[in-house]
């Protein structure tokens, strides 16, 4: 977790280094590269007046040269230069020269410094890259040694579990047009639709728990109210708990109802959650003041909403009898956990050069830890010669009751005489019987 | 290795290569102009150096710095913007990767909620990248859509990739081609060879339609850029000329058959994932290959042993997985067939007359009040059997 973190805070670190820098850019731009602009439109609007008026005083000849306005950059150097010549073209003065000279020297600084400070964010840029391929791993590939998903029968059996795993969160329409778009054959289009269909329901509820509506997890609550306290399942005072708190939280104005509500409903409940129930009566205390600074706070976070649909599901799903996980999402996130683990022996087996070793066998190099709900299968490893036992190796109980697997039997067995390797009974190697788990 | 730091690289890259190419071309953006800018500054100066310039003429000229400069300030904000909005999208992948909601402050546990919510929505994320990945675009954007992780995904660069694709599917380089030159100086550092494979289906396309003059013409200005490296080839396609359009001769003929489009939407896509630093099989088909060897056991393939709620255990999934490795264990891990609870001090293994184990907290379930006993593995009744204790290590 810490080096997760790590990791993902040191690309965050060059990430906002660029941003800070884009953004100081970007107002650099408008303002530095803005001014000057304004600078140029306004000495061309100045220089435009000056020919104008010339072109006036030539044709009416009325002296009435008005100076320009206060804010005019060049004040007075315009209305200095009003000659009398009538037919001759007009001609820049030195100073309207020196002026125009500064302007375009000061245009041309600004417009390079831009561009010079926009590739300067290379540098910064680059680092970001680099932060990634630094903390981040490219390379997840070749943990196995064979590739089975190039095999389009394959791949097509993957599309139906994927198609299973979002018809059975109820999103049909997203199941069938992957159907369509990956030409399923009609035989396997039928078995998704087949697949269980109760967890759909189960899924909206979870859905809109997460969207802060428990509308249908009370109506469903209080259909499996029985069956869910004879299970222990805290949920339906979960809901209705959050409920109240969720009433309470909208304010003074809803008081009322608020109360109402606990009366309700939390009769049925006040035995066994007494205190708890106690507690949150205690809510309105802070409402005055807001629920925000109180210690029920807890309550406005989105986390326990999300705590809340978890609670749910997984409670409903061990009602019905069915897995709150899909076959797909066990496998993909088994395999999220077993990722790491086969990189990091990867790399091990590399450096030490014994690669060779893992294409001998038809084993992972490595034990995965998978969580608990995650062992479907009884799997017997021998004691003695630390390995799992199979067809050929099977597993063997010994009259004393201690189970080795069957090579270990033949290896300790002398003769006929076995000495069990766990307690001091001498025994008949034949006398061992095939178990099975 | 942590499960972000094994998996995740391709979620920041893309944005980052996304970032980069922007930086790119707003560099360039921004050169043009400022050149822009420089060019009519230096013909004012030019002007100011004659003798006596006209103020009118000096006026038109800065009129048009004036405006450059404009234009200058517009695409400059536009491009930067364009950048960050980029910036944005590292940034909010960046936030969910970090998104493991930190242990609740109170309890210091782990919001368990909120780590499976991260974990279904990973699956949805890889979900749709594997889609893309297979050209389901359809899919992928109402997945996306519906679980609401758009912003999550890299379903903007594949849209690209999708028209390219389309275009090629109907048998038109233009696209492609404009791609090409779009990613050239990445396309020239990876040596890709895209773009020559366009030349010449471009090429075969003409003789096909007869066209041989034109195919001639088009040679010269095309090929020859590839001579130093693919001149062996070059010459097969060249002497394509010399041969009729339904050729019999099995060399030229996989030169005129349609299929080669196919490729090319393949290779294309191919070097897309290689310009962004994508590697050729997505996480997801490593992660499920990777999972169903870690759930694989030898139970799975017997027919007796299996278990409903094993994924491995359902006929596609083991179908799959067939020749994948199976998982590895050194330590004994048993579970009651029955119950489905572990095999411990708590609750010890028993063995049936027939050497099946199950767990002490099972026996009720099978036995009957005359004290019959059913195997409910092989339905083998026995009547007040000896039930064996067994120690497993």
């Amino acid at each position: 977790m810490d080096n997760e973190s790590w990791a993902c805070a040191s690309v965050e670190k060059d990430l906002t280094r660029v941003v800070t820098k884009l953004e100081q850019l970007h107002e650099n731009a408008s303002a530095d590269i803005g001014d000057i602009a304004s600078l140029m439109s306004e000495l061309v609007k100045v220089l435009g007046k000056a020919e104008q008026m010339v072109t006036t005083f030539n044709s009416s000849t009325q002296v009435s040269a008005t100076p320009a306005s206060g804010d005019d950059p060049m004040g007075d150097g315009v209305s200095m230069q009003v000659e009398t010549e009538p037919t001759a073209p007009q001609r820049l003065t030195d100073r309207q020269m020196g002026i125009i000279r500064e302007a375009i020297l000061k245009c041309n600084e600004r417009v390079q410094k831009l561009s010079t400070e926009h590739r300067d964010l290379h540098g910064s840029i680059s680092k970001i890259g680099k932060a990634i391929d630094r903390n981040f791993s490219a390379d997840f590939t070749s943990t196995m040694r064979v590739d089975v998903l190039q095999d389009e029968d394959n791949l097509m059996l993957l599309n139906k579990a994927i198609a299973k795993h979002y018809c059975r969160q109820g999103m049909d329409d997203v199941a069938r047009t992957l159907i369509r778009e990956c030409k399923m054959p009609e035989e396997h289009a039928q078995d998704v639709f087949d697949s269980e269909r109760e967890f759909a329901d189960i899924y909206g509820i979870w859905v809109k728990i997460q969207k802060r509506d428990l509308t249908d997890a009370l109506k469903w609550a209080k259909t499996y109210s029985q069956q869910l306290s004879d299970r222990h399942s805290l949920i339906e005072f979960r809901l209705h708990q959050m409920r109240f708190m969720q009433l309470v939280s909208y304010g003074l104005e809803s008081q009322r109802e608020a109360i109402a509500y606990a009366r309700l409903n939390f009769k049925k409940f006040a035995v066994r959650y007494e205190r708890e129930i106690a507690n949150l009566m205690a809510s309105f205390i802070y409402l005055p003041s807001g629920l925000e600074n109180s210690p029920y706070k807890l309550f406005l976070g989105q986390e326990m909403w999300t705590e809340l649909s978890f609670i749910f599901l997984k409670d409903a799903c061990q009602l019905l009898g069915i897995s709150k996980n899909s076959a797909l999402s066990v496998v993909v996130n088994a395999g999220c956990t077993a990722l790491p683990a086969l990189l990091n022996i990867k790399q091990v087996m590399q450096s030490r050069q014994v690669l060779g070793m893992w294409n001998g066998c038809d084993e992972l190099p490595i034990e995965i830890d998978l969580q608990p709900e995650f062992r479907f299968h009884s799997i017997f490893a021998c004691p003695i010669l630390r390995q799992q036992t199979s067809e050929d190796n099977p597993p063997k109980k010994l009259t004393c009751g201690h189970v080795i697997s069957n090579d270990a039997l033949h290896k300790l067995s002398n003769g006929h005489i076995l000495k069990c390797p766990y307690c001091p009974v001498e025994q008949n190697a034949e006398e061992a019987v095939r178990i099975y788990f | 290795m942590s499960e972000i730091k094994a998996l995740e690289h391709a979620t920041l890259k893309v944005p980052y290569e996304m970032l980069n190419k922007r930086f790119r071309s707003a560099q360039k953006i921004i050169d043009r102009e400022v050149d822009q800018v420089t060019n009519v500054s230096r013909q004012v100066e030019k002007a100011l150096e004659a003798e006596g310039p006209i103020l009118a003429d000096v006026t038109k000229l800065m009129g048009n710095v004036a405006q450059k400069l404009q234009v200058l300030k517009r695409k400059a904000e536009e491009s930067i913007a364009d950048e960050l909005s980029v910036t944005q999208i590292c940034k909010r992948k960046l936030e969910h990767l970090k998104g493991i909601t930190p242990p609740n402050s109170v309890t210091g546990d782990l919001w368990q909620g909120s780590v499976d919510q991260w974990k279904r929505i990973r699956l949805d994320r890889l979900v749709i990248e594997h889609l893309l990945r297979m050209g389901y675009y359809e899919t992928a954007e109402e997945l996306a859509a519906r679980s609401d992780v758009r912003h999550l995904t890299n379903l903007d660069i594949f849209q690209t990739s999708r028209e390219v694709e389309d275009d090629l599917a109907n048998h038109s380089t233009t696209k492609c081609v404009l791609w090409c030159i779009d990613n050239k100086s990445k396309l020239r550092k990876i040596n890709s060879t895209i773009e020559f494979s366009l030349r010449v289906q471009e090429f075969i396309e003409l003789v096909r339609q007869n066209q041989r003059f034109e195919a001639v013409k088009h040679s010269r200005r095309y090929f020859p850029a590839y001579e130093k490296t693919q001149l062996n080839e070059i010459c097969h396609v060249m002497a394509l000329l010399a041969y009729p359009a339904d050729t019999e001769v099995e060399h030229y003929r996989k030169y005129m058959d349609p299929q080669r489009w196919q490729q090319l939407v393949l290779d294309f896509r191919h070097e897309n994932y290689r310009l962004f630093q994508l590697s050729t099989t997505s996480v997801f088909s490593a992660a499920v290959q990777a999972g169903l060897s870690a759930l694989k056991t030898p139970h799975c393939y017997t027919q007796t042993c299996r278990n409903l709620n094993c994924p491995v255990c359902q006929e596609d999934l083991n179908r799959i997985a067939l020749k994948l490795p199976y998982s590895h264990c050194v330590q004994s891990r048993l579970i009651c067939r029955v119950t489905g609870m572990p095999l411990n001090e708590h609750n010890q293994p028993m063995m049936l007359p027939n050497g099946q184990i199950f767990g002490q907290m099972a026996l009720p379930d099978i036995t009957k009040d005359d004290g019959t006993v059913t195997c409910p593995v092989t339905n083998t009744k026995f009547s007040n059997p000896k039930i064996e204790k067994v120690f497993v290590m």
